[in-house]
């Protein structure tokens, strides 16, 4: 048996998927924000009882946690100290000397302090150069004393991060082991281990990012170890990667750098798996929750992956699922500009205190989802029936707002959709028509608690078709986590010109990081049926800043030849992507072999629905706001829709954990996985 | 004009800002020069049919062109130009090269995109095309007028030709001339969809609204802060380069006849070195109001709405209104002493709302030769100084003054070009000391590794970057040179060009700083000593500048401190408002 965990703000979702008879169960608990495993060991001992399973039964747990990104954002993490090559002290305190636009942007900027202070930094004499030979030597002497002295001050971790140290780690090395003498217990990190690429700036944030966290990852896991052992579970505790992606709790408290979008990569292998199930095969995950939605691309059935990411101010370049996040949410605040007398909407927040006016509990400025309940899209009581939506309150909130603009308030209402619907559509347009791919051949799968609120709407306006309501959109992340493959990364930089390049040297550095490779797939006890490698390079022409990555088959690895359809295979990419080719020299960047172990899918046996009529589904017909006008609409209950029946828009369909707006002009079904499909009526004209 | 509801408003307006950081990002993933794709040296708009900005930070140039061509605009036509006195100072410096490209959705008229960018080299007697003793713009590389370089989407084979053709860096300037127009064709692209979405009249009328909402705000500003009564405030550019200067820059702001008047009068005479600044008026209008619009409400969409507004005066003949054939190059000093001008005239009406001086231009570094296997090389980087202190709070250390600019890598630099950088540190003390605390200056210490030629550009190396409301001033830029034939270190003016380096010779470059915001007696005494300890003040400094006594230690002795201070505080008074350090020999 696997078990899902993925610890949110306010809850901790948890799915327990049965191998043996297809059973899923799922469980909710409230998320116990000062210790999350307290939160995670209720909720275990919670699905359990309602599966009626013994935890010893349970054999692995699939954990997403937030754990590193918040202590990142909440500015939590442990003192680091910092080693950098003398000369460089000031690193992270310049920070690439960035401003924000437009012109005058520095008056209204707020800079963090830097992750490690510099009162806990120290410039060590020795230097490399770019090809990673020696320029200064090592002083051993000083450098001991320069350790002895900062190690001897309280920081609880210590990076080291020395000049061109992805070229050759040698004195990083050199000084880990000085440090291992005398200070045992303070945990290092290597920028050569942790980001062995070049931009000194970029891999000294990533390494020092990894120590701020690392303390406190280190904590929180022995700690759920600690409390799933006296729960009686014996499992393997498995941690989910920013890339979506499994590590060992083990790999996880060294280079918890990688967990940084832990949480978002649950929906996204999610949406994978609705991609690979319905055939869908390239489908927008639209994750809409309380204060902000993530949107990514499946293509292909394959998630994207981006190099880097960003965690509140700071850049951290470790694989992530490309996962954009936009500061509109169901809690985003709706309010009118003073100046210009324009509706704005997020992204300050009314988060989950006090939250939206409608839920009552003190919340004064409507946001959007006060706009849902005006416009009678969310129901006065959710189902469930355990909470009640203050409506009165959210129509005068609203109103107030629309009065400013001479609105009513449906029209204020709707106006506050069609802005957080807008502000959202920029990030989906990011990640699609910015990178050259045409939003109409995708689906978008709708989830987080307001995701189907929307979905429709954003569908409208991209054409992105079907929306896909999965059939527990509250809880896919933890459901995602379980079909999560086991997953690491290992990269050379090895910057070169490709124009008269001998082949062999990049042949050579595959297999090395292959060794590699097959070293962690043994640690990491992957079947070797399980196991995958791929292998790509990053390729740019001569001095572009950005690179393409092209990926390798193993038989042109193997085959050790040329390198001339790698690059042919640059330029169509680059055409592709930029809408252009140069016909200047190629550059090789770097070399990337990924690991993947391989988990067995969930099969996941459907409730049959009896009888075939919709009229049975029908809850209650309320008035809600269409297209300038109220119109009394059907609101259905999910879990009573048969299966091949045409639901017409408008109408509004309920569930235990969302609720779906299916707009006039479109209508509903059911596909045999269980997921929801809405289309337009112009589909089958 | 129709109307259109204020939600499909506010809709285009987020549609349009959406599509201008598009730019952006397909610009600096195409290009090759690290001056736009690390340092973002580029600058995108979207503007409405009459060629207003809607979107964007420019602005303003677009009918100058379209009146050279009497409005004969087709669809596929994009036009490129880098004569500053071919476009009225659109752009002012040859070495931006400007793309424009009218937009049409069905065959009508809806809008230009146009982006202008830095480029590395584009002719002329020194290698990166700015010399710093030019006389005239003849010196100053090629000059091509506004021309078609697709004419109904056919490629004018023959002007780029020419264009690469006198560049010493061909390769690059043909890439980043084609991501500059890529980004245009992005732009062009989001207008059409957005035509196509909400119609074409309603897209029109929404983009004169955008117009006129911004026009409203900014009444709003001009009413509160600005009165008959001028205000003044003169700063100065410390020299042209060929021994001329410090140059007196005056502006005086006051209303007249309901419109805000921006008056240079008593600015001086153009330069005869290329620090002239051939601004066009509507730029300068844009200046003021984004100023405003920064200091007081951000999310105001900053658009050239207000024009009508404002009305500009620039002196025949002077800095800000040079005769051609004027040398252009270097005008960064005089565009961003016109910034400090503004920031302490406008300041004086709202002190809370006021900034300091900023290291006062965009220093650059020029390194060229050619390199062991004979191949010739050229780095040209950007460096940063000390931002002001800002009522928000501290300058900042070491950054852009100018948006989204970013450092180009070390590692980066090394990996391409004959260059060890030795250090890369704040500039203790060139912080104006103030409650908020003005940023510090850079200091690079660059060693190159093979003979060749430098270059270097910066100012503010006589006049100090002035503190305000009580802050002081801050540091002056400096360089030299360390020979390794004789180990001895030697100053170099703040302007050269070709001075010949060998290898293993070491250059020391330093960035101004920039002034303190608030008197700096009030500035609580730990942050003194904090940034003592963080070696970007000195003791002596916290003594001097913030009356803050430290032990041997560096330990703050907080009785000594406010005694001090209580002292100093009643011998000073109350504080000036400006803080200059520096007295002008014939005021």
């Amino acid at each position: 048996m696997r078990l899902g965990v993925d610890v949110g703000g306010t809850f901790t979702d948890l799915v327990l998927h049965d191998e043996s008879n297809g059973r899923v169960v799922q469980a909710k608990t409230p998320s116990t924000p000062e210790d999350q495993s307290i939160g995670v060991a209720n909720g275990v001992k919670l699905i359990c009882e309602k599966a009626g399973v013994d935890p010893k039964d349970i054999s692995l747990i699939l954990h997403g946690t937030t754990v590193a990104t918040n202590a990142v954002l909440e500015g939590k993490g442990a003192r680091v100290g910092l080693l950098v090559s003398e000369g460089f002290e000031y690193t992270l305190h310049l920070a690439k000397s960035w401003t924000p636009g437009p012109l005058f942007g520095w008056i209204v900027m707020d800079k963090p302090e830097p992750l490690a202070s510099l009162k806990d930094t120290r410039g060590i004499p020795e230097r490399m150069n770019a090809r990673g030979e020696i320029v200064t030597p090592l002083d051993r002497e000083k450098a001991t004393a320069l350790i002895d002295d900062l190690c001897s001050s309280g920081i609880e971790a210590l990076t080291i991060s020395l000049m061109h140290a992805y070229a050759n780690p040698e004195h990083e090395r050199a000084l880990a082991e000085i440090v291992k003498e005398r200070y045992p217990d303070i945990p290092v990190s290597l920028s050569s281990d942790i980001l062995p690429e070049f931009r000194e700036y970029d891999r000294a944030i990533t390494t020092v990012m990894n120590d701020y966290v690392r303390p406190i990852m280190k904590r929180y896991l022995s700690r759920i170890e600690e409390r799933l052992a006296s729960e009686g579970l014996s499992s393997r505790l498995h941690i989910v990667r920013s890339d979506g992606g499994l590590m060992s709790a083990n790999a996880a408290s060294e280079r918890p750098v990688h967990t940084v979008l832990s949480g978002p990569a649950g929906g996204v292998t999610s949406t994978v798996m609705i991609a690979r199930r319905t055939g869908i095969r390239n489908l927008l995950a639209f994750d809409m929750g309380g204060t902000s939605t993530d949107v990514s691309v499946i293509l292909d059935g394959e998630p994207t992956i981006s190099r880097s990411t960003e965690v509140g101010s700071f850049p951290a370049k470790v694989p992530t699922l490309d996962v954009r996040s936009v500061g509109a949410g169901g809690g985003s605040i709706a309010d009118v500009s003073e100046l210009t007398n324009s509706l704005r909407v997020g992204p300050r927040s009314a988060g989950a205190r006090p939250g939206p006016v409608s839920y009552g509990r003190g919340g004064t400025e409507p946001a959007v989802s006060d706009a849902n309940v005006v416009l009678g899209y969310l129901p006065p009581v959710l189902l469930g029936g355990d909470m009640k939506l203050d409506v009165d309150g959210a129509r005068e909130a609203v109103g107030r707002v629309g009065a400013q603009l001479d609105l009513g308030p449906e029209e204020a209402a709707q106006g506050i959709l069609d802005i957080a619907n807008e502000v959202m559509l920029g990030a989906l347009r990011v990640i699609t028509v910015q990178r050259g791919y045409d939003p109409r051949d995708f689906g978008i799968v709708a989830f987080g608690g307001a995701g189907p609120l929307h979905a429709n709407a954003m569908a409208e306006l991209l054409g992105c078709y079907p929306v896909v309501v999965p059939t527990n959109p509250g809880v896919l992340s933890a459901l995602g986590f379980l079909e999560a493959e086991f997953k690491n990364e290992f990269v050379q930089t090895f910057i070169r010109s490709t124009k008269g390049m001998d082949a062999d040297m990049v042949w050579t550095r595959f297999a090395e990081l292959q060794d590699k490779a097959v070293e962690w797939l043994d640690a990491e006890e992957v079947p070797t049926g399980d196991r995958t490698i791929r292998y790509s390079l990053d390729l740019r022409y001569e001095q572009q800043g950005f690179e393409v990555t092209v990926e390798i088959d193993k038989a042109t690895v193997e085959a050790r030849g040329g390198l001339e359809g790698v690059i042919e295979r640059f330029n169509e990419l680059h055409e592709q992507l930029y809408g252009v080719r140069f016909h200047v020299p190629v550059e090789l960047v770097a070399l990337r072999v990924v690991a993947t172990g391989a988990t067995m899918p969930v099969k996941e046996s459907i409730a049959a629905v009896e009888g075939s009529d919709l009229a049975d589904a029908l809850i209650e017909t309320r008035p809600s706001f269409f297209k300038g006008e109220w119109v009394d609409t059907p609101n259905y209950d999910r879990a009573k829709i048969p299966p091949g029946v045409k639901v017409p828009g408008p109408a509004i369909i309920r569930q235990y954990d969302t609720t779906t707006v299916l707009l006039p002009d479109h209508y509903a079904e059911l596909e045999p996985h269980g997921n929801l499909l809405i289309w337009p009526n112009s589909k089958d004209a | 004009m129709s109307t259109v509801d204020p939600i499909t408003l506010d809709i285009i307006e987020n549609a349009l800002k959406n599509a201008r950081f598009e730019m952006d990002g397909v610009v600096v993933r195409i290009s090759l020069s690290p001056v736009i794709r690390e340092q973002h040296d580029e600058f995108p708009m979207i503007c409405n049919h009459r060629g207003q900005m809607i979107v964007g930070q420019f602005g303003s140039y677009i009918p100058a062109i379209v009146e050279q061509f009497d409005g004969d605009l087709n669809e596929g036509d994009i036009f490129v130009w880098n004569d500053p006195y071919a476009c009225k100072g659109s752009i002012s410096h040859n070495n931006d090269w400007c793309v424009m490209m009218p937009i049409f959705h069905e065959g009508v008229l809806v809008g230009f995109s146009s982006i202008f960018g830095h480029m590395v080299d584009v002719g002329g007697k020194v290698p990166g095309s700015m010399p710093f003793d030019a006389r005239t713009i003849w010196e100053e590389g090629l000059r091509v007028p506004p021309v078609r370089i697709y004419d109904k989407g056919v490629l004018n084979e023959g002007v780029l030709a020419i264009m690469l053709n006198n560049s010493r860096t061909p390769d690059m300037n043909r890439a980043d001339l084609m991501a500059l127009i890529a980004g245009c064709k992005t732009a062009a692209k989001r207008v059409g969809e957005l035509c196509d979405r909400f119609g074409r009249e309603t897209y029109m009328a929404a983009t004169d609204m955008l117009l006129d909402r911004t026009r409203d705000a900014m009444k709003v500003l001009i009413s509160k802060y600005i009165s008959e009564e001028p205000v003044s405030f003169t700063d100065y550019v410390d020299d042209d380069g060929v021994g001329n200067g410090p140059f007196k820059m005056t502006l005086s702001i006051y209303m007249k006849d309901g419109k805000a008047v921006f008056d240079w009068t008593g600015t001086d005479d153009q330069a005869e070195g290329p620090i002239n600044f051939h601004i066009h008026e509507g730029l300068c209008k844009l200046f003021f109001g984004v100023y405003m619009i920064m200091a007081f409400d951000p999310d105001i969409l900053f658009n050239e709405g207000f024009y009508d507004l404002f009305e500009i005066i620039l002196p025949e003949g002077s800095l800000l209104n040079p005769k051609f054939p004027a040398a252009l190059s270097n005008r960064l000093n005089t565009h961003t002493r016109f910034f400090d001008c503004q920031a302490g005239a406008l300041g004086q009406r709202a002190p809370h709302l006021s900034m300091a001086a900023g290291y006062g231009t965009s220093p650059h570094f020029i390194f060229t030769g050619h390199d062991s296997e004979g191949k010739y090389f050229q780095l040209m980087e950007l460096l940063f100084g000390g931002v002001p202190g800002r009522p928000r709070g501290d300058g900042l250390d070491g950054h852009a003054w100018w948006p989204l600019f970013s450092a180009t890598p070390i590692e980066y630099i090394e990996n391409y070009y004959p260059v060890q950088v030795d250090s890369y540190r704040p500039v203790k003390d060139s912080g104006g000391p103030g409650l908020h605390r003005g940023g510090a200056g850079i200091e690079k210490v660059y060693r190159v590794l093979e003979s060749g030629k430098i270059s270097i550009h910066d100012d503010r190396e006589v006049v100090p970057p002035w503190g305000i409301n009580g802050g002081l001033f801050g540091g002056t830029s400096a360089k030299w040179i360390v020979r390794q034939t004789t180990g001895e270190k030697e100053r170099i003016p703040s302007k050269i060009d070709n001075l010949e380096v060998e290898a293993g010779d070491v250059i020391i470059f330093r960035t101004a700083g920039s002034g303190g915001w608030g008197d700096p007696y009030e500035r609580p005494a730990e942050e003194v000593a904090r940034d003592v300890r963080y070696d970007l003040v000195s003791p002596e400094k916290a003594l001097e500048g913030y009356g803050v006594v430290l032990g041997d230690d560096l330990s703050l002795d907080v009785a000594a401190t406010e005694k001090l201070r209580a002292e100093r505080r009643a011998e000073r008074g109350e504080p000036e408002p400006f803080n200059f350090g520096f007295t002008p020999q014939s005021a």
